[in-house]
């Protein structure tokens, strides 16, 4: 049994880098790549010295602290849903995961480990296969969901060393494809799908036009670049390139609440692949787009759509990232929908959500932002049977798909097998409808429905409040 | 790597049910991932008419088409596409057109 787990592991540790998307871009050209923003794997390039000098040359108090502070008490362990479900394969928790990159600074940069490397279990890369083995750790065990962190006696911000790590690697190029194509797209459009300007203006026209025939009225609209509005909207690239139907949402409630309004014509994309890679370059650049957009048009305040790593990045990170003041405020649009209603601006009827419904917390909204009631206080206005999932707000488990995993279609097959603690938590409830506020937690959860054949339907609070509007 | 047996012949997929080689695509295979992936019996003329947009868009561009593009094409709504394609234009549709897994929170 220990065996078989064990080398579930292993076969995670194994899977090889990937590097024909980055061979596609050298040859497109790519400017991110071609002006070394963005780097790629050189396999005679000295990666290992690369590392240990990015190493010391990023090593802060904060992090040292989190190298250096933990006791191995292994508390972690019942944090982390992949050592929950795995409880034979110590590969698994947390305490393992960190070591792999604790054990190379204690034997370049900690005295313990320079004098006394046996003694302390300190050891550096041997080789590219050694990075590539802690790149499959770093991003393909882990779903940077912080929990462990929260739970941490210590203090040891475990998730921060994994964010750490994958930056150091994303620096060599030794990155996951689906991390290396978003950041690329980001890089070169702004955007993490790489949609043009004429495109994302023509679909927030189209939603306009619905929202227009639908309310039976002109006076709907979506300004762009309108100076001194009370808030700047952005959104989530997919929410344009897939499915607007919740900017439609948003567009008849912002109309409804009578706000005053704008969509920023660059610097829309909320979300930013620099949370995930742990490029902090990368954070910076599509973080800055969206406060220089609010600064150009003299926005009040800037609303983020219904996204997790969205939220963090915008709302919270993406300020020390870009070294830069919080001139204006940011807040989520769910922060918003809680405001209008208890000042009476959105009249809803509860019981056109009569299904029974409960809410999943998005790790980078409530545990890594601090959002945990007003979600709770829209969903009670708007639905009639609104029922707590156990357990909830900072301690809830990951959708399983968080931290960039499901732009990294390698690990899937064992981030759904360590997502049955979900599953089980997910029908537990009795629920037929699970909210979330997060565009990558309705995929992560729609993978482990399916997976585990639930009867549950995934939606967003914009959706439920749209539907118990009364207009 | 999974794969899907089309006519006795195996076809690799991604772990996500995605193709590895796009260029391998025909509508056996669009209908064999239809069952498998999205739970759809039999593909209707409504189904071809999004699929084989998708498809020569993509050979055009190597890029998935904005869902605008596709229900101009097609002429029909959002909501119907999502009654076609339960799992939506990306993971539903541009998966059965035989795209690669588009990139990004998808």
């Amino acid at each position: 049994m220990r065996r078989t787990s064990e080398s579930r592991s292993r076969q995670i540790l194994d899977l090889p880098l990937d590097v024909r998307t980055q061979e596609k871009a050298k040859a497109d050209k790519a400017p991110c790549v071609e002006e070394g923003r963005l780097a790629t794997y050189r396999p005679d390039g000295r990666n290992v010295q690369r590392f240990l000098a990015l190493l010391s040359k990023r090593m802060n108090r904060r992090l040292a602290l989190s190298m250096t502070g933990c006791v191995h008490c292994g508390l972690c362990a019942d944090s982390c849903h992949y050592a929950l479900v795995f409880p034979d394969d110590p590969q698994m928790t947390p305490v393992a995961k960190a070591d792999r990159i604790r054990k190379i600074f204690k034997r370049h940069m900690d005295w313990t480990g320079r004098i006394a490397p046996w003694w302390v279990g300190a050891k550096r890369p041997s080789d590219d296969a050694d990075l590539n083995e802690l790149k499959n750790v770093a991003f393909g065990l882990c779903s940077a969901c912080r929990r462990c962190t929260f739970n941490c006696p210590m203090g040891v911000d475990t998730a921060g060393l994994i964010r750490f790590t994958r930056g150091l690697l994303t620096s060599l190029g030794i990155v996951p494809e689906g991390i290396f194509n978003v950041s690329r797209d980001q890089w070169d459009t702004g955007n993490q799908m790489g949609v043009s300007e004429a495109d994302y203006l023509e679909t927030l026209a189209w939603m306009r036009d619905e929202v227009r025939t639908e309310l039976g009225t002109d006076a709907v609209d979506i300004p762009i670049d309108k100076d001194g509005c009370d808030f700047l909207y952005v959104i989530n690239p997919r929410e344009i390139k897939f499915d607007p139907r919740s900017i439609g949402q948003a567009v008849k409630i912002f109309h409804l609440a009578g706000e005053s309004w704008t969509m920023p014509r660059w610097g829309w994309d909320n979300t930013n692949f620099g949370l995930f890679s742990g490029d902090d370059a990368l954070g910076a650049f599509v973080a800055d787009n969206v406060y220089e957009a609010a600064a150009r048009l003299k926005a009040k305040r800037i609303v983020i759509s219904e996204c997790g790593h969205g939220f963090r990045s915008t709302r919270w990170e993406g300020y020390g990232w870009a070294g830069r003041d919080q001139d204006v405020p940011s807040e989520s649009v769910v922060v918003s929908l809680e405001r209008w209603l208890r000042e009476g601006r959105l009249r809803v009827d509860p019981s056109r959500n009569a299904l029974p419904v409960t809410f999943h917390d998005s790790c980078n909204i409530a545990r890594s932002g601090g959002l945990t009631e007003e979600p709770r206080r829209v969903l009670q206005r708007v639905c009639s049977d609104f029922r707590e999932m156990t357990p909830n707000r900072t301690e809830n488990y990951c959708c399983t798909g968080g931290g960039g995993l499901l732009s990294m279609a390698e690990y899937r097959p064992i981030r759904l097998e360590a997502a049955s603690i979900k599953a089980r938590q997910l029908e537990a409830t009795g629920a037929k409808l699970v909210c979330t506020m997060c565009h990558n937690c309705i995929d992560g959860l729609n993978d482990v429905i399916k997976h585990y054949n639930l009867d549950l339907k995934v939606v967003q609070v914009l959706e439920l409040v749209d539907k118990a509007l009364l207009v | 790597m999974p794969t899907l047996t089309v006519d006795g012949q195996p076809v690799d997929i991604n772990e996500e049910g995605f193709l590895s080689v796009p260029e391998c695509w025909n509508a056996a295979i669009a209908a064999a991932l239809g069952r498998r992936e999205e739970g759809l019996e039999v593909l209707t003329p409504d189904h071809w008419k999004v699929i084989d947009f998708i498809r020569g868009f993509y050979l055009e561009t190597k890029m998935a088409p904005m869902v605008r593009k596709v229900c101009q094409a097609s002429g029909f709504t959002l909501k119907r596409i999502y009654e076609l394609f339960p799992s939506g234009p990306a993971k539903g549709a541009c998966k059965l057109a035989g795209l690669p897994k588009p990139d990004g929170c998808v």
